[in-house]
């Protein structure tokens, strides 16, 4: 039996101390009198897990695969030897060094983000193919097939450094740039990639411009590989295209895949093993492709989450308990009224959609206003879940007019118009499985209140507020909504009822002119439905707009101030609740002719 | 000019073959095969060994070929991507890229870093046309891909394996409730995307030789064939990699041989900018 530590301990314990102390350790090393050999061989590590921690911004938490790391790492390497060889001081040829990798990374992710899956993979693979062929078109600089030799040692800020200072340089700047990316990683940046990661249409739906964020995290993996370069340079005082050749690039995916790709410790693993392993002993070069090959399939299949995340599990699952953190605890006992909805009336004008020859909207009217829920009903197929994706954006119409409180949005892409306001619900909860429930919710405020990348990487205080407000406003929502004692447990575990209540939550956390549920009733319990009902109807009450698709007609009934019937793409009634439910038209769409006849000879009867 | 033309085309041609695999693997299953030029590189030195070891006549080399790359082919569905059916395609990228180093790094153990000419159809010479020399081997190839594409195309449209694996790839649960064996289709589709690639080494090898990198250069000039053909299309493939082909010897003959790739690659940047869905791509609107 094992005696789990508090929950409220373990988000606190600074677990960032362990690789510092692991840089500190790696800066004495040479002091206590350790061979040449060994510290070549951290550099080495130190080299390569800075190529393999931006390789994880890109592959593991951006989800797109890129295998021009080693490209990069040539830019940097070029740059940096051929600035050095002309006298240039080390804290210049490493800052321009960065910026030409960047500068490489931006011509080739711009075209390779933008289709997705493979294109990023191939257009950086011909990357790494080009280095040589670059490096002989202009020998004169690049010294060409024979390659660059006669870089002296570095010069930093005037002083030479001897072999010890270039060492402590590489673990300081290695150390730096791991910490940059682990923060960058744990910020709301970070939390937004991930999103996107398990799905892009809830990222979209929530505001984030899906391209702009994976360039993002390609950027940031960029910078570590020109800086890694610019340092290799220095290391032999001679590279050529040999040193940055395919199985390098090779070498670096099969170190994040064992490491974890989906972590930043993780690269430090698997740069040591591959080091320390294959890439040292030469003997077995002939077959190091071999190797790397069964390492990428074997960990492809079966090692998903790599070292760091083998041992993330263990420990959440082993020794960490469930305990409150303090701030859940303050909410719970003090349970808070839900203030101002800031609501905007939505006017739809004669909308028009075909999917080839099938019109789906063939010319919908429709107002919603704010402070009421307007509902949207039909049988399948009428028409209502376009209408909502049109609404919110991932549909074009084909006409029609979109307004919110009198701006037009017609045609905004989904991101767009989810910083114009627009939040929604899915028919199936979307949940990111690695989330908290919190963080589920935070996730909403991304797009609205926007901090630069840097601030984040920096940890500067902006960033840090942004961070505790994200917390606060979850906590605070959470708590209007009843769920805050599950604030820090996994989304993906809440009950269907509680990830509905959950998705209205993230939904009000993105200040939301208007909202839109999807069918949230389906799939819930009676007592669920009216847990549900209740948000639904305190969140109108408080001012906003809520326009809710959905087949419970008794759910409809009881919450709706305005209901709209559509058939066949047409709104064939609107009204009360009271009066839409003896429509003669609707009743018959519902429930046929002979149930139509049955409510006029009843009207009829009840006339006399 | 008509030397360098027809020498382009022939370039082309190659990578058009790599990919029609390509395509015939991602129509039937999604996957994106990143080891599909890998197969023509084993098969180099297949017809490398059925030649120059065991004295075969062409047709029995071309069969050899065929059979390794149909078994390495369904090897890779069943090792390396059906055991991830559910994860995604982030573990699809990195396993085929693992299947392709594999591949490679068997080739160098097997045959050696040293390039290798290989023995079919080297002494085909050349043919007059408009006063200016053409090699009959470049002609041969370019038939070949035109065939091959065009075949392929026919039996997709026509056939009822075809259709099915058209259906596949348009729906993959509505055609499993139609009754199509959805995971027989991927295999089916590694194992003649192989076999076919494979079978076309012994002319191919004649112009490229044999060597455990070939495959590297023809992945990613297939895959701008493709970007640039459209992803599914068969004649777009076919008419993808005879740009390709093409451009590379212009730009070596009029900018220098440096620049060969380069070009290539200026022109993927371009065709993923501007041309997004390729020549003959189509699109596709549902999301939620």
């Amino acid at each position: 039996m094992t005696v789990k530590m508090s929950y409220r301990k373990f988000v606190r314990t600074p677990f960032w101390i362990l690789p510092i102390a692991l840089a500190a350790v790696l800066l004495v090393l040479p002091f206590t009198g350790v061979s040449n050999g060994t510290l070549r061989i951290i550099v080495s590590i130190a080299l390569l897990s800075m190529l393999v921690v931006g390789l994880n911004m890109t592959f593991g938490y951006a989800g797109e695969l890129a295998l021009g790391q080693s490209a990069l790492y040539a830019v940097g390497a070029y740059f940096a030897g051929y600035l050095a060889i002309h006298q240039w001081d080390l804290s210049l040829t490493l800052i321009i060094g960065i910026i030409a990798a960047a500068a490489v990374g931006i011509i080739t992710g711009i075209p390779g983000i933008r289709l997705g899956s493979w294109s990023l993979a191939m257009v950086t693979f011909f990357l790494v193919l080009l280095v040589p062929k670059v490096a002989q078109l202009i020998p004169e600089i690049t010294g060409g097939a024979a390659g660059l030799s006669g870089i002296p040692l570095p010069v930093l800020f005037g002083q030479k450094l001897d072999s010890t200072g270039y060492y402590m340089l590489v673990i300081i700047v290695a150390a730096i740039f791991i910490a940059l990316l682990r923060n960058f990683v744990t910020s709301r940046h970070g939390a937004a990639l991930k999103v996107m990661r398990e799905s892009p249409v809830l990222a979209r739906s929530l505001g984030m411009a899906l391209p702009r964020l994976k360039l993002a995290a390609y950027m940031v993996g960029a910078l570590p590989a020109g800086a890694a370069g610019a340092l290799f340079a220095y290391q032999d005082g001679y590279i050529s295209p040999g040193s940055f050749a395919f199985t390098v690039a090779i070498a670096i995916l099969a170190s994040s895949i064992i490491g974890g790709s989906e972590s930043i410790y993780g690269a430090i693993f698997g740069a040591a093993i591959l080091t320390i392993g294959p890439l040292r002993t030469t003997g077995v070069q002939e077959y190091s492709l071999l190797l790397f090959g069964a390492l990428l399939v074997l960990g492809g299949i079966f090692f998903t989450g790599g070292l760091a995340g083998f041992l993330n599990k263990v420990i959440r699952s082993r020794f960490v308990d469930d305990e409150l953190l303090p701030d859940v605890e303050a909410a719970l006992g003090a349970p808070l009224p839900l203030e101002k909805v800031n609501g905007q009336d939505l006017e739809i004008t004669d909308l028009k959609k075909a999917f080839g020859g099938n019109q789906a909207l063939g010319g919908v009217s429709l107002s919603a206003k704010a402070g009421q829920v307007t509902a949207l009903i039909g049988p399948n197929g009428s028409g209502k879940t376009t209408l909502l994706n049109i609404v919110s954006g991932f549909y074009n119409p084909d006409s029609g007019v979109i307004k919110i409180g009198g701006n037009h949005v017609t045609g905004f892409k989904p991101h767009r118009l989810a910083v114009a306001g627009v939040s929604r619900t899915f028919q199936s909860p979307l949940v990111p499985k690695s989330m908290t429930v919190a963080e589920c919710v935070a996730s909403a405020r991304y797009a609205r209140r926007r901090t630069s990348i840097l601030a984040d990487m920096l940890y500067l205080p902006s960033a840090r507020r942004a961070r505790r407000e994200d917390r606060e406003e979850a906590i605070r929502l959470l708590s209007i909504l009843g769920i805050v004692e599950h604030a820090d447990r996994r989304a993906f575990d809440l009950s269907l009822g509680m990830r509905r209540i959950l998705e209205v939550a993230r939904a009000l956390a993105g200040d939301p002119a208007l909202i839109l549920l999807d069918e949230p009733a389906s799939g819930l319990d009676e007592s669920e439905v009216e847990t549900l009902s209740n948000v639904i109807r305190r969140v109108s009450a408080a001012g906003g707009t809520i326009v809710i698709v959905e087949h419970n007609f008794e759910m409809i009934m009881s919450i709706a101030d305005q209901v709209n019937v559509l058939h066949l793409g047409s709104i064939i009634a609107s009204g009360e609740p009271q009066s839409v439910r003896n429509d003669p038209d609707v009743v018959e769409s519902y429930l046929g002719k002979a149930a139509r006849e049955q409510l006029e000879r009843e009207l009829a009867g009840g006339d006399k | 000019m008509i030397t360098t033309l027809s020498a382009g085309l022939s370039i082309g041609a190659i990578y058009a073959i790599v990919a029609i695999g390509y395509n015939i693997v991602f129509v039937a299953s999604k996957v994106f095969n990143f080891a599909q030029a890998q197969f023509l590189m084993i098969g180099t030195f297949i017809a490398l060994d059925a030649g120059a070891r065991y004295g075969l006549p062409i047709p029995l080399a071309i069969l050899l070929c065929a059979i390794v790359g149909a078994v390495i082919g369904a090897l890779e569905e069943i090792l390396a991507i059906r055991r991830l059916a559910g994860k995604g395609e982030h573990n699809e990228l990195v396993t085929t890229v693992g299947v392709s180093t594999l591949m490679a790094g068997a080739a160098l153990v097997i045959w050696g870093p040293e390039p290798i000419r290989t023995p079919y159809l080297t002494g085909l010479g050349q043919i007059q046309v408009f006063g200016s020399a053409v090699g009959v081997i470049d002609l041969a190839i370019t038939a070949i891909a035109i065939l091959l594409a065009s075949g392929v195309a026919v039996v997709t449209r026509r056939s009822m394996i075809g259709l099915a694996s058209l259906a596949s790839s348009e729906d993959r649960d509505a055609a499993m409730l139609r009754g199509i064996d959805v995971k027989r289709m991927a295999l089916g589709a590694f194992v003649v995307a192989g076999a076919l690639v494979a079978a076309t080494a012994p002319f191919v090898g004649a112009k490229t030789y044999a060597t455990y990198h070939l495959g590297d250069g023809l992945a990613v000039k297939a895959f701008v064939a493709l970007a640039i053909g459209g992803f599914g299309s068969y004649l777009g493939a076919l008419i993808g990699g005879f740009i390709v082909g093409l451009l590379e010897m212009l730009g070596a003959r009029f900018l220098g041989s440096e620049w060969q790739d380069i070009s290539v690659f200026v022109l993927l940047l371009i065709v993923l900018l501007v041309l997004p869905k390729g020549l003959f791509g189509r699109t596709k609107e549902r999301v939620v």
